[in-house]
């Protein structure tokens, strides 16, 4: 049993190992875009340790930027944070064996432990010491980042050294590589049109990513049935 | 800062909550194909929003585009899809959007 746990603790930190890394990356652009908008090195980390949501903290740090309101940025997050009501489904049968524990592991629950979680539970069944291992090592891997990176941009001037150029190019490496499928191209196409027009419209507009976020996808689920249905 | 701390707590139920309630109530159910799929997109379509908005910029009452935003997330876009690699496309894309801002725009 215990020789069993052991190997599962491996298992997980190989593979969250290569992930850490990106996600320390992604942490370090949080960190920095924070300080930007005038959090404190002390209000930075708070979010990453009650939060623990990359796209979220990112989202709320990149709309407080353009001058959204708490009402809006919330708004947006909520949208945003409506697919870990999946993820959440989809994990449940893997991590219910933690019985009292759940609650807490829920915390974990984002893209990374999604994909690795559910590749594991597919494999070899249910198995809450990994998605904890998993969650956990993604968890420091993100406060530490985010850390490092509200030090840093602290320090530097952040168009000298290009790291106000961090957040859209993180968004763009984080995006490109799920770009495959009629719908969700046309999803994304239909996401550059609607954002454009709306930003068009009135320059900095506070509801351009709520409205686009709920329209596009359904332009992606008409391909879909009519791909489908061909 | 007040603000901020309220900002933080709120974010941070929120994001508990969709977490929990997934696990909690949503486990045993039957979810409608649609509405899957359509969580599935929301993502892609929220994250090309936030792109936009970075690419062009609103100047004076008017959206201007910024190039080196543009080509710094070109690169990493290409970057990404030929060594899948996110962190070195990353890098890349920072790296290459610097040299544009200072040395051609």
């Amino acid at each position: 049993m215990l020789h069993q746990k052991k190997s599962t603790v491996k298992t997980a930190c190989v593979e969250a190992f290569p992930l850490a890394i990106a996600i320390a990356a992604y942490g370090m652009s949080y960190g920095v875009l924070a300080m930007q908008v005038n959090f404190s090195l002390l209000t930075t980390v708070a979010m990453s340790v009650f939060v623990f949501s990359g796209s979220a903290q990112l989202v709320t740090v990149a709309m407080l930027a353009g001058g959204a309101g708490l009402t809006s940025v919330l708004l947006t997050v909520i949208l945003l944070n409506l697919r870990n009501l999946l993820y959440g489904a989809a994990l449940a049968e893997g991590i219910e064996p933690a019985k009292k524990w759940t609650r807490l592991l829920a915390f974990g629950v984002t893209d990374e432990p999604f994909v690795l979680a559910s590749a594991r539970f597919k494999k070899v069944g249910p198995d809450p010491t990994y998605f904890a291992v998993v969650a956990a090592i993604f968890y420091i891997a993100w406060i530490f980042a985010s850390f490092f990176g509200a030090l840093i941009g602290n320090q530097l001037d952040p168009q000298k050294w290009g790291l106000d150029l961090a957040f859209p190019v993180t968004f763009a490496a984080l995006l490109v590589p799920g770009l495959k499928g009629k719908p969700v191209i046309g999803t994304a196409l239909t996401a550059v049109i609607l954002a454009l027009c709306l930003e068009g419209f009135k320059p900095g507009n506070e509801l351009t990513i709520i409205l686009t976020g709920l329209l596009a996808p359904l332009v992606g689920l008409f391909i879909h049935r009519r791909t489908s249905h061909a | 800062m007040l603000n901020q701390w309220i900002l933080i707590g709120t974010l941070a139920v929120a994001t508990y909550l969709s977490r929990i309630v997934g696990i909690a109530f949503m486990a045993h159910r039957n979810m409608n194909p649609t509405l899957r799929l359509y969580f599935n997109y929301v993502p892609i379509a929220i994250i090309t929003a936030l792109l936009v908005k970075q690419v062009f910029i609103p100047t004076g009452g008017r959206l201007m585009l910024s190039s080196p935003v543009l080509i710094s997330c070109f690169v990493a876009a290409i970057s990404i899809s030929l060594t899948k690699r996110f962190l070195p496309s990353v890098v890349l894309g920072v790296i290459i959007g610097l040299v544009c801002r200072h040395l051609i725009f």
